[in-house]
């Protein structure tokens, strides 16, 4: 008993950054119909940047703080420097190029950031314990890190939530991801509110990158398994709900949690891909998403 | 059978010249180049697959780089296990890599846009590793591939990487010779026709769902004989020879060649031999530090990646093609 609920607890602080990241995803799916594969490399460049500010403050608080806003303007500058830019061209290879263009991004970012820092690990201390709980004689994997994780990535949801839902800003940056034409007869910047919803997404995938760290390690390409995690509990959700995303990345990792303790560590990778391809098949528009055309 | 010979029929003899130059140019060049020459053909096959994909079909597969795993494993394993000969395990390779794409392309063809891309970028991130965790896949040490020597009657100086140039060359010829006669069959048509409109080339009668499966197909065969032909190079098979970055890689030589032009391949493989070349004389001017000399060529291919998509959509020899095709 006590096995199952460890075991549940360690999926949804993992689940946790996986949801991050899949909002991360979902607000520029949201906005701008691209899946972001860049997003890894925001991540790792915003992580790498709060690496900076820890070895020069060695307050994990403040490195959070400078990586979050380094995130978001990071994927402001992405979305004016890059994606504006693709938009206006247009021709047969259109609905390609989106998807080539963030994975060079991807690349350059990776590579840029190894030529900074060096390709070898880097660790990031924990601001708090690692070592598990204590529950009478056992003591559960599940740490005050753990904890921490959960209350961040529960903190990030609710202002994302409060912002979309109660305030002038988030009813803009909903109309123009709902209709982008209306919303600019009806007075919304909906290029700039675009760039606002890139900036939310580089903020959440900041916080996602500075959570996952201090479990493993930093290196120039250590997030891309944490990208298609996030894919895959995005589409779960169906990639246009950002409610979705954060129930997506909890069953993704309370589902992985489970088969890695039940079953075999070396099949949770091949279970999340089969998930992945089941979801598409069955229902493609996912648990929350509405059934529309897929062929943005 | 009528059919397939009017597949195969054409313009074989550009490609029998070209190989006999190549030969001859092999002669007179190298090691270095001769290895360099070997690449570029394992790149020009791994591109040509994904140009018969996303420039005909209008398919995106970012896993194209597992799927030349699977084609490299499948060749190693039926040599090691079944003791084919050369020929054979090219052979398996391909059908081994046209099974996996056909049970992926059913999956794929109810797919678009980003999602498949996605799902294909899951499958390049998690399928070579599987390789750690079985043993008789090799784990990290991987598998030796066994390349016979080349026959004596090609004199004593005759070179292994020579030798490694005329197998991957050939193969190269030949498979790029068949893809442009499958391109420019009716096949090609339908796949060019569902790209451009789904719903009119549905009318028209073509069967979009096969059409795409049978894309898939293909061109994953295409990159397992690439895979396979990289396997020869490298002479052994290890999980870390089919890193995320190898599908970047020939995405980004398909894009530099302009997605949908096959005769353009060969730039793109080109180009990416002479990344690694480039960035490594760079490097030396830099200082030669580890972390530059490790990370430029990625650098590089990156910049390139987005200047093209951003300047040349449709490659740099577009314009002057368009007319023909």
């Amino acid at each position: 008993m006590i096995r199952l609920l460890s075991t549940l607890l360690i999926g949804v602080s993992s689940g946790a950054i996986y949801s991050l990241m899949a909002l991360a995803l979902v607000l520029v799916w949201r906005s701008t119909r691209v899946v972001n594969f860049a997003q890894a490399g925001q991540a790792i460049l915003s992580t790498y940047i709060g690496y900076e500010v820890l070895t020069h403050v060695n307050n994990f608080w403040i490195a959070l703080l400078v990586a979050t806003i380094a995130g978001a303007c990071v994927g402001a500058l992405v979305d004016v420097l890059l994606i504006r830019r693709l938009a206006r061209v247009s021709g047969a290879s259109a609905n390609v190029r989106p998807v080539i263009a963030t994975l060079g991004l991807l690349g350059l970012i990776s590579s840029g950031v190894g030529l900074i820092w060096g390709n070898d690990l880097k660790r990031i201390a924990t601001p708090v314990g690692t070592h598990g709980y204590t529950f009478g004689h056992t003591t559960i994997p599940f740490s005050p890190f753990n904890l921490l994780i959960v209350a961040t990535a529960a903190l990030v949801m609710a202002i994302f939530a409060l912002i979309f839902q109660r305030t002038n800003l988030g009813l803009a940056l909903r109309a123009s991801a709902f209709a982008p034409e209306t919303a600019r007869l009806a007075g919304v910047r909906v290029d700039r509110t675009r760039t606002i919803g890139w900036a939310f997404a580089g903020a959440a995938g900041a916080v996602a990158g500075l959570m996952i760290t201090p479990q493993s390690a930093l290196a120039p390409n250590s997030m891309d398994l944490l990208l298609v995690l996030g894919f895959v509990a995005a589409v779960i959700g169906g990639l246009d709900s950002l409610i979705g995303a954060g129930i997506g990345g909890l069953i993704l990792g309370i589902g992985l949690a489970l088969i890695l303790e039940y079953v075999s560590t070396s099949l949770a990778f091949p279970a999340a891909f089969i998930v992945l391809i089941i979801v598409l098949l069955i229902r493609p528009q996912g648990l929350l998403g509405k059934l529309r055309g897929r062929d943005a | 059978m009528h059919k397939a010979i009017v597949i195969l029929r054409k313009r074989p003899t550009i490609f029998i010249l070209a190989g006999l130059f190549f030969y001859l140019l092999s002669d007179h060049v190298d090691e270095l180049r001769n290895f360099q020459g070997a690449t570029a053909a394992v790149y020009l096959v791994a591109i040509a697959s994904i140009v018969l994909l996303t420039g005909y079909s209008g398919q995106i597969s970012l896993g194209h780089g597992a799927i030349m795993a699977v084609g490299g494993y499948a060749a190693v394993l039926s040599q090691k296990y079944w003791h084919f000969n050369l020929l054979l395990t090219f052979v398996a390779a391909v059908l081994a890599a046209a099974i996996f794409g056909a049970i992926l392309g059913f999956a794929a063809a109810r797919l678009s846009g980003p999602y498949l891309a996605g799902t294909t970028l899951a499958l390049a991130v998690g399928l070579p590793s599987l390789a750690d965790q079985f043993h008789f896949l090799g784990g990290e040490q991987g598998l030796a591939y066994n390349v016979p020597q080349p026959p004596m009657s090609l004199g004593a100086d005759f070179t292994q990487y020579h030798w490694f140039f005329w197998i991957t060359g050939s193969a190269a010829l030949l498979m790029i010779w068949l893809t442009q006669n499958i391109l420019g069959s009716r096949y090609g048509r339908q796949w060019r026709a569902m790209r451009s409109n789904p719903t009119a080339a549905a009318l028209a009668g073509i069967h979009v769902g096969c059409s795409k499966v049978l894309a898939f197909t293909l061109s994953s065969g295409i990159a397992g004989l690439a895979g396979a032909l990289m396997v020869l190079t490298l002479n052994l098979v290890t999980p870390s020879a089919f890193p995320l970055s190898l599908s970047f890689t020939i995405v980004t030589g398909a894009v530099l060649a302009g997605v949908g032009n096959l005769r353009g391949s060969i730039i793109g493989a080109v180009v990416l031999v002479a990344i690694p070349e480039l960035s490594d004389s760079l490097a030396t001017k830099l200082g030669g530090a580890e972390r530059v000399s490790a990370n430029l060529p990625g650098l590089i291919t990156a910049v390139l990646l987005i200047l093209t998509v951003l300047f040349f959509p449709e490659g740099p020899l577009r314009k002057r093609v368009k007319k023909t095709t």
